[in-house]
């Protein structure tokens, strides 16, 4: 008895390719005008006709959240995102944290000890961002629910939860010398 | 959480910048000009005769440059001490990730399509599965020819039996007759996965004859040889080199797809690159976490004295040997255990499956092994009516104690580990007492250092700042940046003056990676042999200038002072300024390969893994609860403590244990390949269930720092694998102190604790 694998050409294999649309893409404030398929994922489309590679891929899947990116602050895997739904939208990257100095949450987590091998940093810093522009003095219990969907594999997360409460403190101070001022 | 204590020095990660930034490289952001998009065709069944592989269709739809199969490569076959494996599969295939082509296109999509329309039939074949079916006369064999495998060294084979191992010292039947109480028990663990958050990648691009290869490996070296191996070529023309990597955990050590992807270059006349799904990272790596079957007799007096023991292991070794011939020795060390047990029988086979293949993950048999053996010693504990930890505190060994294979330990802190992981949970469940469904558990573990040649080139330029170029391989750990500080220490200049490159063969001398926690033991004593060289350098220049002996030259602070001169100095910058229009500053060693111990046990099918350079000691002390409703357990505190020898880098060190636990956790309740007929069921992240951020405990940690002689520098030894050991075995001995029965399966999930709890109950 013999039995084939599954290589036989699935349907959706002979599907007309989806059609290609002008999109502007406005990324950490630039804009860029692309011709892109209606397909295209957002990470893709970032990592590969953008140009910034900062924002990674973990799983393609939504599981994994190393490709988190911020559109309109909101975070959002990108992975899972079509590129030309964000067009006309702020998408923020991790190129996009750091002015002339890191980030106080970039500087803090190398601080802490919170990086390893570095591959979830990118997706772990921007769902940081959104969460400290929701809840800036976020309890331990609400670090965690915001990171939630961010795995890594290398640190047991600890460091990355004291990088995240001491820019919350770092930042509130600012904010309140702001006041006073 | 950690408290991070606030004497900690500032962690310097060199990479920092780059990872924190989104500017540092990994494998898979890089491009180069023309280069195509790779996909393998895999096997996608666990057992089956090849009745046709036509490429034809492939190689002609338009975008496509190559398509490769096994008539592409040099037929041989690979694999250290038993080279059992092609590259690409040629009439059988033997697990479901076995590659049977590959292909280059223009883009991805159109790879994929490709390989879609690769024409394969396949015959099937009966899977081997089971393993103590597989050891059966009339089992069916993975690997019809075995017989015919040159395998190197003492490997005894039998059919699917690829490797056997057993240690034997005195007696132990008779041995066992004299014990008061004997236990027998057994456990079964399932495999499991390395899962770096960053599926591999390769990109490989010919120049010529030559073929520069960017891959993301812990083993640049192994890699390289790998490749030299399959497509027969010389040393001097294969470059590997490692970009960022994000994480590795050993799923990444070995040789895996650099060769596939060289070769389809080749053919493709352009450069290369292939990026892995997540579901092929599940499935198509040689290196997971085996698979094991624990059965353990032990006897025992009425005052807790172990006097004999008997062991039995298998190990799933899938359908190819990789790295893992070594495994049945390491499984019978740790299923034998950081204890003195003075008569000892255990054997260990590695059986073949049809399964991926197994290779080192992250302190490879050790989890599972001593999952089994310190729940084995919690039954011993509660036979004879001792607490667990007075158990051990009788059975460990201490400082010049002979362990179970017959090696005298010099000094080790096990019994502080112990001690101070204990007290550390007692002194939380004296503040906040246990709730009426939570437990406490305690298990010891042990790991070895690992002493290899490793090589280091180290120069001071003209300013006075310093490279060192290693072969030593980041995989996220900082430990290479940690070579940055034992230069700066031995020069007398600021590891800020330091630069390191590494992670390239063509620059670097030799040296095993990130693999068996070998970065600081090995290319550590390396860099720091070649840092003393150019020191001696600098102390005979300045020595001249001072009118000093060389000998009472003291390099420190960026000034070559005189021992009781306060006064007499000159500038390091500047010694090396002279020294850049004479002699230049340039160090380069071969660190000498530390002596290895002895052992008085009989070892068969010996692999080198009874004897322990620098053995590695922990204690896991952890507070579980468990909901007795629906078996789901929750890991509320973990209390550690290591002897890694000296710690060099505090904050890093906190990291590994900390993220080793948390990887343990992981594999105690939820991480645990499900097979169907050899098949993967869960091959992607959110059936094969990691810990997040919002599941884990708290966790404090301590090191029993003891510097140890004959190790890595300064007295350190490896610290990456040792966190991961003793995690599992403590969660399972409080889940057994909530519900009153062992759970004999591993992981721990909430149905297998639930089926236990039920079980009792009848
Ligand atoms: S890559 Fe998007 S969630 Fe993993
Ligand atoms: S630092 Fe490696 S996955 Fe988080």
């Amino acid at each position: 008895m013999t039995s084939s694998s599954e290589h036989a050409t699935s349907p959706e294999k002979n599907a007309p390719a989806a059609s290609v649309n002008h999109v502007e893409l406005t990324v950490n404030g630039v804009s860029y005008p692309l011709h892109l398929g209606t397909d295209r994922n957002l990470s893709s489309v970032l990592r590969g006709e953008v140009g910034l590679t900062g924002t990674k891929e973990g799983c393609d899947d939504c599981e994994c959240g190393a490709c988190m990116v911020l559109l309109d602050g909101q975070p959002v895997n990108s992975c899972s995102y079509l590129a030309v739904q964000a067009a006309g939208r702020a998408i923020t990257t991790v190129e996009g944290l750091a002015g002339d100095d890191l980030h106080p949450l970039q500087r803090n987590i190398l601080a802490a000890g919170g990086v390893q091998c570095g591959f979830c940093t990118p997706g772990m810093l921007m769902s940081a961002e959104a969460l400290l522009e929701r809840t800036p003095l976020p309890s331990d219990e609400e670090i965690r629910i915001g990171l939630s969907g961010n795995l890594c594999r290398c640190t047991g997360y600890a460091r990355i939860i004291e990088a995240v409460r001491a820019t919350s403190v770092e930042l509130d101070g600012v904010r309140r010398s702001s006041v006073t001022e | 959480m950690t408290v991070l204590s606030s004497d900690l020095p500032p962690f310097r990660r060199a990479d920092g910048p780059d990872k924190v930034t989104g500017s540092g490289r990994y494998t898979a952001d890089l491009s180069v000009t023309g280069m195509a998009y790779a996909k393998l065709c895999f096997a996608k069944v666990a057992h089956g005769r090849i009745r046709r592989l036509d490429v034809t269709a492939a190689r002609e739809l338009a975008g496509v440059f190559a398509v490769i199969t096994a008539d592409d490569v040099p037929d041989l076959l690979y694999s250290p001490v038993i080279p059992d494996r092609r590259l690409f599969a040629r009439d059988v295939v033997r697990f479901e990730g076995e590659v049977l082509a590959a292909v280059a296109a223009v883009d991805a999509e159109t790879a994929e399509r490709a390989v879609s329309l690769i024409d394969v039939e396949i015959e099937p074949l009966p899977v081997v599965n089971d393993l103590e079916a597989a050891l059966k006369e009339d089992s069916p064999l993975v690997h019809e020819d075995w017989e015919s495998y040159e395998a190197t060294g003492d490997t005894p084979r039998d059919r699917n039996v690829a490797t056997f191992s057993s240690i034997t010292k005195g007696d132990a039947a008779s041995a066992m007759d004299t014990a008061d109480v004997v236990v027998s028990s057994r456990y079964v663990a399932d495999g499991s996965h390395a899962v770096p958050i960053e599926p591999r990648s390769v990109l490989a691009q010919w120049e010529g004859d030559a073929v520069t290869i960017w891959t993301s490996s812990q083993v640049p070296f192994e890699a390289r040889a790998g490749v030299c191996e399959t497509l027969q070529l010389p040393t001097n023309r294969v470059r590997v080199i490692v970009p960022h990597l994000g994480g590795g955990f050993g799923g990444k050590c070995g040789f895996h797809f650099e060769a596939h992807v060289a070769a389809l270059a080749k053919a493709a006349k352009r450069p290369a690159k292939l990026v892995f799904s997540r579901e092929e990272e599940f499935l198509a790596p040689d290196r997971r976490r085996e698979s094991m079957i624990v059965e353990l007799t032990t006897g025992v007096t009425n005052d807790g004295e172990i006097v004999a023991r008997q062991g039995r292991v298998l190990i799933d070794n899938g359908a190819y040997v990789a790295d893992a011939a070594f495994f049945p020795q390491l499984a019978a060390m740790h299923v034998g255990g950081p204890y003195r047990i003075p008569a000892i029988e255990l054997e260990a086979s590695l059986v073949y499956t049809n399964h991926q293949p197994s290779g080192s993950v992250r302190a490879p048999t050790a989890p599972q092994a001593c999952w089994a053996v310190e729940s084995h010693t919690d039954e011993l504990a509660d036979a004879v009516g001792l607490d667990p930890v007075e158990f051990r505190r009788r059975n460990i060994v201490h400082t010049g104690d002979e362990g179970f294979a017959g090696q005298v330990y010099g000094e080790i802190g096990l019994d502080e580990c112990l001690e101070r992981a204990a007290a550390s949970l007692a002194a939380s469940v004296a503040e906040v007492p246990l709730g009426s469904h939570e437990a406490t558990g305690v298990a010891v573990s042990w790991w070895p250092s690992f002493g290899v040649p490793a090589g280091a080139n180290v120069k001071m330029q003209e300013d006075g700042s310093v490279q060192i170029i290693t072969g030593a391989q980041e995989c996220g750990t900082g430990a290479v940046m940690t070579l940055a500080d034992i230069a700066a220490d031995e020069l007398g200049v600021e590891p800020s003056d330091i630069r390191i490159v590494y992670q390239d063969t063509a620059v670097a001398p030799t040296g095993p990676g990130a693999t068996g926690s070998q970065t600081l033991l090995n290319h550590g004593r390396a860099v720091e042999a070649a840092s003393r060289q150019i020191a001696d350098q600098l102390r005979e220049l300045a020595a001249a200038e001072l009118e000093a002996a060389a000998g009472d030259i003291v390099l420190a602070d960026g000034q070559a002072g005189v021992a009781g001169s306060p006064g007499a100095s000159l500038a390091i910058a500047d010694l090396a300024a002279s020294a850049a229009q004479a002699d230049l500053l340039l160090g380069s060693a071969s660190a000498p390969v530390p002596e290895y111990p002895t052992v008085s046990a009989v070892c068969v099918g010996d692999q080198g893994m009874a004897a322990w350079l620098a053995p590695q000691f922990s204690c896991h002390a952890v507070r579980v609860a468990v909901d007795p409703d629906t078996g789901v357990s929750r890991v509320l505190e973990v209390h550690a403590a290591h002897d890694s020898g000296t710690i060099l880098n505090p904050i890093g060190a906190h990291g590994q244990v900390e993220g080793g636990i948390v990887m343990g956790i992981g594999q105690a309740l939820t991480e645990g390949t499900q097979l169907g007929e050899g098949l993967q069921r869960n091959a992607g992240l959110l059936e094969y269930k990691l810990q997040t951020i919002a599941d884990v405990p708290t966790i404090s940690t301590q090191f029993v720092e003891i510097d140890t002689p004959n190790a890595g520098p300064r007295g350190s030894k490896g610290l990456a694998e040792a966190p991961n050991v003793a995690t599992a075995a403590a969660i399972a001995n409080a889940i057994r102190g909530v519900i009153g029965s062992s759970v004999r399966t591993l992981p721990m999930t909430a149905e297998r604790v639930w089926s236990t709890i039920e079980e009792a109950r009848v």
